[in-house]
């Protein structure tokens, strides 16, 4: 069976995205943690796997019972990414708190308590 | 006996170097001496003006939004022992002259809110709308039904504002006092304030707007 261009295209991406942070990870680069190794792996490692052989996809599918067809895989991928973008929504928040609470430290610091 | 309370008037600004100087000197009017203007990172005179009609003035040396400046001016008042501390806006659409009909509330509540949705108020149909959203949201999330759960004209008492903890940046932190009033079973009033409605106000930038509104929802809903 000829491999399609869809195919070619996902091996293509997921490959160095994974070596890529594998590599950072192990040579412990700054920045890197598990949590940013595990988030590109639960990603980029199903996508992989379904481009390389797309009968994973069916399988899953008949498993789950919802299936022969790739909406499973389509459904899963829209969790996966909810999921992600609430977590980034989380981090987000947190980020600006922290900035607010620094910004805010600067603004009083000229402030004299009274009693 | 309030007179010799503390009384501390907080006014959130980014932007507001036309009108600031006319709402401090609408509330020096009324006898209040200790007016904080909370500069959210303004590239305007803001904090230049404030200064100059009086006000004891902070700057945040970036943009953080509405509800980080009041709190940061909250902050400011508790280190200066406030007893009383009156958010106000700063784009003059309350008027100072409410603010001692509010104090004067707080010999029996500990918070007050003042509302802007009454028969009397001049408030356009694109707000009145808003607000009603913006009010069902916050029953919907808090379990608080108010007349006004975006006015930013709210008077605190000492006992208030040491039990009330609050995170939000935005227009989210206007919600978030109510869900503050039910967490700590805070004694409230809603009282009608008068609102000024002018072309300043209504088209300056930093106004809450359709698109701010749904940001806001979608913030208390997942950060709740």
């Amino acid at each position: 069976m000829p491999i399609s261009i869809y195919r070619i295209i996902l091996i293509g991406f997921s490959v160095p995205i994974i070596v890529s942070r594998l590599v950072r990870f192990f040579k412990r680069e700054e920045g890197q943690s598990f949590y940013k190794l595990f988030s590109t792996l639960i990603v980029w490692m199903p996508i992989l796997a379904i481009s390389i052989n797309p009968q994973i996809a069916y399988y899953i599918s008949a498993k789950l019972g919802l299936g022969e067809n790739l909406n499973t895989l389509i459904f899963i991928s829209f969790i996966i990414v909810f999921i992600l973008l609430f977590k980034l929504l989380g981090l987000i928040e947190n980020l600006e708190r922290n900035i607010t609470n620094i910004v805010r430290k600067e603004a009083l610091k000229d402030i004299k308590p009274e009693k | 006996m309030r007179s010799n309370k503390r009384v501390f008037i907080v006014i959130p600004a980014h932007n507001e170097a036309q009108v600031i100087g006319s709402v401090i000197n609408g509330i020096i009017k009324l006898g209040f001496k200790n007016i904080i203007v909370v500069d959210d990172g303004s590239s305007d005179d803001t904090e230049m003006v404030a200064k100059k009609h009086g006000a004891l003035v902070i700057r945040h040396m970036i943009n953080r939004g509405k509800g980080a400046s009041a709190k940061t001016g909250i902050e400011a008042a508790k280190l200066l022992n406030a007893d009383i501390v009156v958010t106000i806006d700063g784009d003059g659409q309350h008027n100072p002259e409410d603010i001692k009909k509010l104090i004067k509330k707080l010999d029996s509540y500990d918070l007050v809110l003042g509302y802007r949705l009454h028969p009397e108020s001049k408030m356009p149909k694109t707000r009145i709308i808003g607000n009603l959203f913006a009010n069902f949201f916050t029953w919907i999330i808090y379990g608080l039904w108010v007349k006004d759960s975006q006015s930013g004209f709210r008077v605190y008492s000492k006992k208030t504002l040491n039990e009330i903890n609050l995170n939000y940046d935005k227009y989210e932190f206007d919600s978030e006092i109510i869900r503050e009033i039910v967490k700590n079973k805070i004694k409230y009033i809603e009282i009608p304030i008068e609102v000024r409605y002018t072309k300043y106000s209504m088209n300056k930038q930093s106004r809450q707007t359709l698109v701010k509104g749904i940001k806001t929802i979608v913030r208390l809903f997942f950060l709740s």
